[in-house]
């Protein structure tokens, strides 16, 4: 309260003496408007009847004309001193004598005629003018002036006494109101004081005590019913912060953990705790069953777990226990258990706990669980408790799908983390393809001539010793491994899977092929770190023949022996066993095993899982995680299978199960079309003179004129030439990949000069231009380098109308 | 000297007379009215005039200087119902009863005998000069300093059954006594 207000007493005083002042003014004025008009009229009366006595006196004197007379009698005037002055005047109205005998006749009027008696106030003074009349006959006039000193006297005086009597009342009527209103204030403070000290102590329970006055009672009624009504809020808002604080403590502990059982964890000891309820337990509910399984109890409610029956996963049935509003996200809360006759219930009530409420666990609208919580004691639970419960349950519910959501989340993040790396790294590959891919080109170029010469020297040269023929079979084999090799490099940035080109394989040829390329590697390389790796091969008696890719699977192989040799550092023994095993049904095709063993770190169960997929590696820096990969690609295009054994110190076993090869003649197992086709006229268009050379060689030796272009604007321009000067040519070869002019432009050179002729595009890039449909216009051949002559031959026979051999795309034979 | 001569000085004298008369009043003009205003101030006994037809008689015995005067005064006056009438004697034994008789100086030879008469008969004897003794008027006009004075015999009224008002008394000389009480 600010201070400058006035109190309620001080207002009471001045509204007292207000009222009274005001009223003693009225009267006051009023008596003062009635004595002023009062005297007035006193005033004309007094002057009438002393004006005429005097008049009745002085008629003798004017009849007989004594002025002195006059004068006596007008003398008599002095009795009142307010008479100022006083005259008499003739009928003629001539002034006959004046009073005071001194006054200078300027103060009086100068004639008066006979008139009727007036009485007139004029300022100052009050003017008589009467008739002098003797019986009937008049003699003269009188003239009388009063001066008003007697009114402003009488008003002094009034006023004097007014002022006296105004003070003593307002005296009195403040005492009187200081006394009479304490009746009134006292209430009132007492009332003001109280709610002073209430709101400083914030003491509600005390009650103000009543007054005298039907009012004042009731407003201490009111007060006391308001500081009722205060005392319970203040309660409820007590209980209420209570809870409040409480669920922030709660919350703030679930916000921490991220699993639903950590959660119900902290919730029901908390509520055991500090809400507290003797019984505190989360269930999860399963829709499918209609069960509430319970997930958690309190520290102590696992007291009343025994006779309750209620241990973690024991299950609780909804619809036997009545409990099937709580699914509809209903909050029970049943203030005496034991009134109801349901099996949970009942079992709540003998253990003491009257009081349950059941809170419903509800996340986007789905039911899930359920809080239970129970007291001691009928109806223990108020309303506020179960709104609690009820925004406790939501609280939960909502941080329940929290942590689902989150690690949701966490996987996802997981999984993106890998694809960007997968990504990563076929980008990485994908530029390392192009780069293989340019690679792949120059190799097949570079060898083309030596896969020229050595098929050409193996078929034409009879008289080679048995050595030399050796050496040239075991080259012509590096060579077609080499080229098998370089077309693999393709499947570092290929996206769809290649096409399998399947032969007869002895799958223990192969072992040993791969053994003699990998020899490096588990001999040499190790033996110069004293390292020692034995090799033991435990193959089938009989051909292992199996349907393959026999570069693939020579690849595959090599892949195991390297994983093999790096998981031994110390040393071991490298296993590469072949075997026939029968199937069990009776019309099952016996499989065809290989077994890559060794005797190193092995692999625990985790690395177990992952080691087939992309990009895991053990190896860090070393590894690119594509080995095993491979293999399992390879396994899956020949739909065989892959089974890893492995444990930890002791080594790892890898199994190929390919299906034993049925027909032992494949279909393109027959024999090389050699195309009689005659002498043909060749024109061979290439950059690399190495490649014009062994091929002009080669054809040459079979009968055919070839004439040579060194690149591709020299080969349009020679055919162009020489088909307008008549001289045509059977077909035309040429390379794809040439600088300025292509082999496209020169095939569509060709093919615009002479239609009819046909084209052969040699290129490095054969295998993917066959694969991906790439066959250029006005191409009528591909094939790939190193070009064999086999391939040459059946293709020139093919494409020159000689031999009836089917038109094949050669880049996809072997 | 001539006749028209004598009426000249007559009519001049008359004149100067009147030029006199108008310019200030003259003693006999304010006597006349005293005469007038006496009828306010005195009560005669209701004997003197018992029929409310008789008039109130002012008698002027003498020489009448008056003139008009007189006439002038008590025209359309009246006391008390009774109309005033002027009458004049030129001698004692003309008299007839008159309520107000003035005797002019001029009939001082017969004052004697015609006051003793008159003393009980309610009749107000007025003079303009001094009655020789033992008789008296009972109101004599005293002539002071150019102004007309009263002097009344309060005695010589008493028995004439006259009451003079006090008013009247005040200003004028009193001889006789008063009574008290």
């Amino acid at each position: 309260m600010r201070q400058h207000l006035p109190t309620v007493r001080r207002q009471l005083t001045q509204m007292v003496l207000l009222t009274s002042g005001a009223v003693l003014l009225l009267t006051v004025v009023s008596l003062f408007a009635y004595d002023f008009v009062t005297f007035r009229h006193t005033s004309v009366l007094q002057l009438q009847t002393l004006g005429r006595a005097i008049a009745a006196n002085s008629t003798a004197a004017i009849a007989f004309d004594n002025p002195d007379d006059a004068q006596t009698v007008l003398a008599a005037f002095q009795v009142d001193p307010h008479i100022t002055h006083a005259a008499l005047y003739r009928l003629d109205g001539v002034s006959f004598a004046m009073y005071p005998s001194n006054a200078a006749a300027k103060e009086f009027p100068q004639q008066l005629k006979p008139g009727p008696a007036v009485f007139r106030f004029e300022p100052g003074h009050l003017i008589g003018i009467l008739p002098v009349m003797e019986g009937k006959r008049r003699m003269g006039t009188l003239y009388v002036q009063s001066d008003q000193r007697a009114i402003y006297d009488r008003m002094r005086l009034y006023a004097g006494i007014v002022t006296l009597v105004a003070a003593a009342a307002g005296l009195l009527a403040y005492s009187l109101s200081r006394r009479l209103q304490k009746r009134i204030t006292r209430p009132i403070l007492n009332l003001a004081e109280m709610a002073t000290a209430i709101s400083t102590r914030h003491d509600y329970s005390v009650r103000a005590s009543k007054a005298d006055a039907f009012e004042l009672d009731q407003l201490t009624d009111a007060f006391n019913h308001m500081l009722e009504a205060i005392q319970s809020s203040e309660s409820r808002l007590h209980t209420q912060l209570g809870h409040l604080s409480l669920l922030q403590h709660i919350t703030r502990a679930i916000g921490d953990r991220q699993d639903l059982i950590s959660i119900v964890h902290v919730v029901v000891t908390t509520l055991e705790k500090s809400m507290p309820v003797q019984f505190a337990c989360a269930a999860r509910y399963d829709a499918a069953s209609r069960l509430l399984t319970v997930t958690k109890l309190g520290a102590e409610s696992e007291a009343f777990a025994e006779s309750l029956g209620l241990h973690p996963e024991t299950t609780i049935g909804l619809d036997e226990n009545g409990l099937s509003a709580v699914v509809q996200g209903q909050l029970i809360h049943e203030p005496d258990a034991k009134q109801v006759a349901l099996p949970l219930l009942q079992k709540l009530a003998a253990c003491g706990l009257d009081s349950v409420v059941i809170a419903p666990l509800v996340a986007e609208k789905t039911f899930f669980g359920v809080l239970i919580a129970a007291r001691s004691g009928v109806g223990t639970f108020s309303s506020p408790d179960c709104e609690f419960l009820k925004q406790l349950s939501e609280h939960v519910a909502l941080a329940a799908r929290q942590a689902e959501l989150n690690s949701a989340l966490q996987m996802a993040y997981d999984d993106l983390r890998r694809t960007q790396q997968t990504t990563m790294q076929q980008e990485r590959l994908r530029a390392l393809g192009q780069i293989a891919s340019g690679i792949a080109h120059d190799i097949n170029n570079a060898i083309s001539p030596v896969a020229l010469y050595t098929e050409s020297l193996l078929e034409r040269e009879p008289n080679l010793s048995d050595r030399a023929r050796s050496y040239l079979t075991t080259i012509q084999r590096a060579i077609e491994d080499v080229a098998e090799t370089v077309s693999r490099m393709r499947e570092f940035y290929r996206e769809r899977e290649p096409q399998l080109s399947l032969s007869l394989v002895d799958l223990n040829v192969t072992v040993e092929q791969a053994l003699r390329l990998t020899q490096a590697r588990w001999s040499d390389l190790p033996q110069q770190k004293g390292v020692m790796i034995e090799v033991r091969t435990e193959l089938a008696s009989e051909p292992a023949e199996v349907m393959a890719a026999e570069g693939e699977l020579r690849g595959a192989l090599t892949n195991l022996i390297f994983n093999a040799v790096d998981a031994m550092p110390e040393g071991g023994v490298l296993t590469i066993r072949t075997r026939r095993v029968e199937q069990s049904l009776p019309d099952g095709n016996p499989n065809i095993c290989i077994d890559v063993s060794d005797t190193g770190v092995g692999m625990d169960e985790a690395t177990q899982r992952q080691c087939l997929e992309p990009f895991f590696t053990t190896k860090g820096e070393r590894g690119s995680g594509l080995g095993l990969a491979m293999v399992y690609g390879m396994v899956k295009r020949h739909s065989a299978e892959l089974q890893v054994e492995s444990s930890v110190g002791k080594g790892s076993t890898f199994r190929l199960m390919f299906a034993a090869a049925r027909a032992l003649t494949p279909q393109l197992a027959a024999g090389p079309v050699v195309g009689d086709t005659g002498p043909l006229r060749i024109l061979l268009v290439d950059d690399d003179p190495l490649l014009i050379s062994s091929l002009q060689e080669v054809l040459g030796a079979d009968g055919h004129d070839v004439i040579c272009a060194n690149g591709g604007q020299a080969g349009i321009d020679t055919f162009v030439g020489q088909t307008q000067a008549g001289q045509s040519f059977s077909v035309v070869i040429t390379d794809l990949g040439m600088p300025y002019v292509d082999g496209r432009r020169v095939a569509a050179a060709v093919k615009a000069a002479s239609p009819q002729t046909p084209v052969i595009m040699l290129t490095g890039w054969g295998q993917r231009l066959v694969a991906e449909g790439d066959v250029p216009p006005h191409v009528d051949c591909v094939l790939n380098k190193p070009p064999r002559l086999l391939d040459l031959r059946s293709a020139l026979a093919e494409l020159t109308g000689v031999a009836s051999a089917p038109r094949a795309v050669a880049g996809a034979k072997r | 000297m001539p006749k028209f001569v004598r009426h000249a000085g007559w009519i001049l004298a008359m004149l100067l007379c009147a030029a006199a008369r108008a310019a200030a009043p003259d003693e006999y003009q304010v006597e006349a009215v005293f005469l007038l205003h006496f009828t306010q101030f005195v009560e005669w006994p209701p004997s003197v005039l018992p029929d409310t037809s008789s008039p109130f008689v002012i008698g002027v015995l003498g020489q009448d200087l008056f003139g008009n005067a007189l006439e002038d005064a008590v025209r359309g006056e009246s006391v008390n119902g009774h109309p005033l009438v002027v009458r004049r004697f030129a001698k004692g034994t003309d008299l007839t009863p008159c309520q107000i008789l003035f005797i002019d100086r001029s009939a001082v030879h017969d004052v004697d005998r015609i006051l003793g008469p008159l003393a009980h008969t309610g009749t107000l004897t007025v003079s303009n000069f001094e009655v020789p003794a033992p008789a008296d008027v009972i109101i004599r006009f005293l002539n002071e300093d150019r102004r007309i004075r009263l002097r009344i015999n309060v005695d010589y009224a008493r028995n004439a059954g006259l009451t003079i008002s006090s008013k009247l008394l005040r200003p004028s000389q009193v001889v006789g006594t008063i009574p008290v009480g």
